[in-house]
């Protein structure tokens, strides 16, 4: 068969459709027909799939470091999710502190309140005390008073103890009494008790001697 | 399931910075290699990537979503690496790992390191011959065999017709495949690939 492959253009694309794997099935069998008849173009074909493995030989070198950064990305909606979680503990720690100082103010404004009041109540007496002057005859009898009053509740106190320690005793003598008669019933009980099984135990025994002895007599 | 890339875009629009993370994270490494393999050097295609990003990143607005968001990375990244080659042509660089190849041998004994040469020079024989190809085809090239891409993907990022990336492809391919001959790399016959 006459091959004209080095002018037909249209017959070497073909032949590297099918050399690279590209051809659709028409295209196969018409270059699987040709070859069955054209040897030069058989044995073309055939240097072609070898020049290819010969290629293969060459080979890009490993590649050094380079400038993509191949560490671990943060996908965005990670990002997002942490960026919220900050924002939240961050809303959080704000929030308390701002609490927490406005309770401490509120304390500081109480008791500077308090202060105010106590000083203000204690120029107050000390200026009703600088407003009345005392004599020592009105201390004098003051203090007579002071101590007569402070008897008379001492000595009411006393009758009132006396009184008190009076009625508690009569009340433990009483119960004292209730309490020993009570032991007393239980020991004459329990007397009794012991009497009662004495005199079975006496009665049982002398009843056993009886037998022995008539038995002795009957031998 | 994450989200998908234009899903990924429209939360950038609407504010989500993250969500371009996510897009870098996805196809940095990726850009990288493209560049990498557009450039040859390593630390002109981490400047490129950032850059890309970068632009992206400013440009999203702009972005009409007529196209994936994928391709129109490649694209800035394809146009970033354009530049830097057309700079290199008016202002040309020695880079260090141009250096390197030229520096002392280093002869390894430890087991395996026969394999291991073998597949060095065998990736070295490769970068060079995609280096000889002329800049649209290493583009094409680049994108199908190293980045996947679709030929229409492909063709979005520069902007061409899919039957453009398909020659563009084709040619280089043939290429390659004469220069590694010429190299003495193998004929056709198909020969075991070392383990990744």
């Amino acid at each position: 068969m006459e091959c004209e492959r080095d002018r037909d253009e249209a017959l070497q694309g073909d032949k590297l459709e099918v050399l690279y794997g590209e051809a659709d099935p028409a295209v196969r069998e018409r270059v699987d027909a040709h070859l069955e008849a054209c040897a030069a173009c058989r044995e073309e074909i055939k240097a072609l799939r070898s020049l290819r493995r010969d290629l293969g030989h060459w080979r890009v070198p490993i590649a050094r470091p380079s400038f993509t950064p191949r560490g671990f990305v943060v996908p965005r909606w990670l990002a997002a999710a942490a960026i919220v979680l900050l924002a939240f503990g961050a809303t959080l720690g704000i929030s308390g502190y701002l609490s927490i100082r406005q309770a401490l103010a509120s304390q500081e404004a109480r008791a500077s309140l308090l202060e105010r009041e106590q000083r203000e109540s204690l120029k107050a007496i000390q200026a009703s005390l600088a407003r009345v002057p005392v004599s020592a005859a009105d201390a004098q009898a003051l203090v007579a008073r002071f101590e007569a009053g402070l008897d008379e509740r001492l000595k009411s106190s006393e009758l009132q103890q006396a009184e008190r320690l009076d009625r508690r005793f009569v009340s433990w003598q009483e119960r004292a009494e209730v309490r020993r008669r009570v032991d007393m019933a239980q020991v004459a009980a329990s007397l009794s008790y012991l009497d009662g099984r004495h005199g079975e135990q006496l009665a049982r025994t002398n009843e056993l001697m009886g037998y022995v002895l008539q038995a002795s007599q009957k031998r | 399931m994450g989200r998908s890339d234009e899903e990924l875009v429209g939360a950038c629009r609407a504010g989500e910075a993250y969500a371009f993370d996510v897009l870098v994270g996805r196809w940095e490494d990726r850009i990288r290699g493209a560049a990498y393999r557009f450039l040859g050097s390593e630390d002109e295609a981490r400047d490129v990537a950032q850059e890309a990003f970068l632009k992206a990143y400013r440009g999203l607005a702009g972005f009409k979503q007529e196209a994936r968001f994928s391709s129109w990375l490649y694209q800035i990244a394809t146009n970033l690496c354009r530049d830097r080659l057309r700079r290199r042509k008016t202002r040309p660089q020695v880079s260090l790992e141009a250096l390197e190849e030229t520096g002392p041998v280093i002869v390894e004994t430890r087991p395996g390191a026969h394999e291991r040469l073998l597949e060095r020079d065998m990736a070295e024989v490769v970068r060079r011959a995609i280096f000889t190809l002329p800049e649209e085809q290493r583009e094409v090239v680049i994108l199908k065999e190293y980045q996947e891409l679709t030929f229409l993907e492909i063709a979005q990022v520069l902007d061409v017709p899919v039957s453009t990336v398909k020659t563009r492809l084709y040619r280089g391919l043939v290429q390659l495949r004469l220069r590694l001959e010429t190299e003495g790399v193998r004929g056709p016959a198909p020969v075991p690939v070392p383990a990744p």
